[in-house]
């Protein structure tokens, strides 16, 4: 059952992984991007939005996700998925965000791709 | 001389128009890529300050006429906006400068917003002259152009994305179709519709309640347990419902979302909503279809299974009594029902000439002509008087069936030799005698069917004396209610009375297969709707 929007954050290796639980809407979205907006402002710029916990997003809560990757195409970084349901996995697909984010089945190994492209 | 000091000048100016139009170029292609407006003014702030004397460039952005006007390029300079004037409602500029101090420009944007530029003190010679204002005009031009490429590149962005989204929309009502009709049983499609129709709409919330009569059965709500306002406003709720099986679904949408806040719901998104619950409607059906046809397989089984115990109950073969000819038949109907028959002798040298039909069809039914095989056997071994035995089958087939089952009866004890036949009828049709002078003897009901009512005496018993060339018919309604296609019943048409005096074959089989052809050719294309079953006794000799 989708519940209400919540997201927690961490970084490691450099690397911004923020993990989401609920439906990622207007709030869901703005919430990631202001979490994106004051990692990056620090010179973050490769990010990991774990969605394992969101198997519900809408078409606002996406145009946020895009926001996030031109700010990282501008800054040659770059933001891959991880953890996604079969639906939401189509969906991102079908709205191209696939052809400047990455996807990886799990948060570890969105890591090993980044600590890989060092 | 002359006309070398003129070529100097216009060598000179040459340079300098080319060195401006070089400036041009250079500034449009950096400010064409710019994605943000932001990016527009921080390109545009370099080039001003690479073009002109200015010591500090501040750019503002109104967003329409009556907007405040926004700083996004601050040269720390206070209160400079309010230099900045609004061009007459024609005009598509304004500029205002004062020689040495500041340069004010105003240019009107294509979308009806405004770009505001203010330059600060000239940093060395005279000041800004009316060359200077032309050159800010171009760049304020140059701006324009930018800012209008920029709108479309967004313009197109915005395009891609509502093609995407519509594309989004259809392959997932598609998606959700197959879903919820591969939606497993015990899950809840209309949950998952309500999930799929708030995300392809975009609304914040929804909720769908599912109601029988006056009584709320379900409330679930999208996100999970986040209650959508009793009172929305106009155009921030859409709804749709459909009734199934007594029940009525509704869904409902609250508060689509869009960057700038609430907006009213689109036709577009009523016409998702109004599918997906059609989807859903669709399956429900077909999982209430289905369980029906799994429930009637099931059944079929049950009534396989029980006609096949109930058939073994029936004797195959009827024991052979010296003097007389015995005959049975039972046709059972499609459905099991619950006749029965038997001849069987006893310990004493009698025979016991049993027909029975029970209430109702189906496997109660044929549960009940188990007991009933059952209790007969134990009681006629045992060699009650008849009447006791009546009582007694009375008092356990009551106890053992349900209050709309009971079983009527006819049970005959024949002695061979004597032709005496001792006989209770528990709500039975009547039996058939016809005699040797060719009259018909009926032996009707005396007494209630057994399992009816918890009396201890149920019915009474009677003899008869079945002298020789003298015949018995047993029988059940399935015989007298054979309808034909016109819904006329046999016993009508042609009384089984007069087939009984008018028939005498030899044999009694033959007797009994007679009987079934008439039936069968009354009937014609009716189908069969209860079992046919008969005993025919014939005393020979």
């Amino acid at each position: 059952m989708e519940q209400s929007f919540s997201l927690t954050s961490d970084v490691r290796n450099n690397c911004l992984v923020i993990s989401t639980v609920g439906y990622v809407n207007n709030i869901g979205g703005e919430a990631i991007a202001k979490e994106f907006n004051r990692h990056f402002e620090t010179g973050i710029k490769q990010v990991i939005i774990n969605l394992g916990q969101s198997k519900v997003v809408n078409s606002i809560g996406m145009s946020f996700l895009i926001e996030i990757i031109e700010h990282l195409a501008e800054a040659d970084g770059k933001l891959v998925f991880t953890n996604l349901d079969p639906a939401v996995d189509k969906m991102l697909a079908i709205m191209g965000l696939f052809k400047f984010a990455g996807k990886e089945p799990t948060v570890e190994s969105a890591l090993k791709y980044f600590s890989q492209k060092k | 001389m002359t006309v070398t000091n003129t070529r100097s000048v216009h060598t000179k100016s040459d340079a300098n128009l080319s060195h401006k139009i070089e400036a041009l170029l250079g500034g449009f292609r950096k400010l064409s890529r710019a994605a943000t407006l932001k990016e527009l003014a921080q390109q545009f702030d370099g080039i001003i300050r690479s073009n002109t004397t200015s010591s500090k460039v501040d750019l503002f952005y109104r967003a329409h006429r009556t907007a405040p006007w926004q700083r996004i390029v601050d040269s720390g300079d206070q209160n400079v906006e309010r230099l900045l004037k609004i061009p007459r409602a024609k005009a598509s500029w304004s500029s205002a400068f004062e020689k040495t101090k500041q340069f004010v420009l105003v240019q009107k944007l294509g979308d009806k917003s405004y770009i505001g530029m203010v330059l600060g003190r000239a940093k060395s010679g005279p000041g800004y002259s009316h060359d200077d204002a032309i050159s800010a005009r171009l760049f304020g031009n140059l701006f324009e152009t930018a800012y209008q490429e920029l709108l479309s590149l967004r313009h197109e962005k915005e395009l891609v994305f509502s093609l995407n989204h519509r594309v989004l929309q259809l392959t997932s009502l598609i998606d959700t179709g197959i879903e919820i009709s591969k939606i497993e049983q015990g899950a809840l499609p209309h949950h998952l519709a309500l999930e799929r129709a708030a995300s392809l709409t975009n609304a914040s919330k929804g909720a769908v309640r599912v109601i029988e009569g006056e009584n709320l059965l379900e409330e679930h709500f999208f996100p999970y347990r986040v209650p959508v306002g009793s009172r929305p406003r106009k155009g921030q709720v859409i709804r749709a419902h459909f009734s199934f099986a007594g029940r009525t679904y509704r869904f409902e949408l609250h508060e689509k979302e869009s960057r700038s806040g609430i907006q009213p719901f689109e036709e577009t998104d009523q016409l998702l909503l109004d599918a997906l619950a059609r989807q859903v409607h669709a399956s429900l059906e077909n999982r209430f279809l289905h369980q029906q046809a799994l429930e009637k397989q099931r059944i079929e089984r049950d009534i396989a299974v029980a006609a096949a115990i109930q058939k073994r109950l029936l004797p195959t073969a009827l024991p052979i009594i010296k003097g007389y000819d015995i005959a049975g038949v039972n046709i059972p109907s499609k459905w099991v029902g619950g006749d029965y028959y038997d001849c069987r002798p006893l310990p004493d040298g009698r025979f016991a000439l049993i027909i029975a039909d029970v209430a109702g069809k189906g496997v109660p039914a044929a549960l009940l002509v188990s007991s009933l095989h059952a209790y007969l056997s134990a009681y006629l071994e045992s060699q009650i008087p008849l009447d006791e035995l009546a009582r007694r089958l009375n008092k356990v087939i009551y106890h053992a069936s349900p209050d709309d089952k009971f079983i009527t009866a006819f049970i005959a004890l024949l002695s061979p030799e004597s032709g005496e036949v001792e006989f209770v009828n528990a709500g039975h049709n009547p039996a058939y005698l016809l005699r040797a002078n060719n009259e018909i003897l009926e032996l009707p009901a005396k007494g209630l069917p057994l399992g009816m009512l918890d009396m201890d005496i149920p019915c009474d018993k009677d003899t008869i004396t079945i002298g020789v060339g003298e015949r018995l018919l047993l029988y059940t309604d399935g015989i007298t209610e054979a309808a034909n296609v016109d819904d006329v019943f046999y016993d009508i048409h042609s009384p089984l009375r007069d087939f009984v005096a008018r028939h005498r074959p030899q044999s009694s089989s033959q007797f009994v297969s007679d009987l079934i052809k008439d039936i069968s050719h009354f009937a014609g294309a009716a189908p069969q709707n209860d079992d046919i079953t008969a005993l025919y006794l014939h005393r020979t000799s």
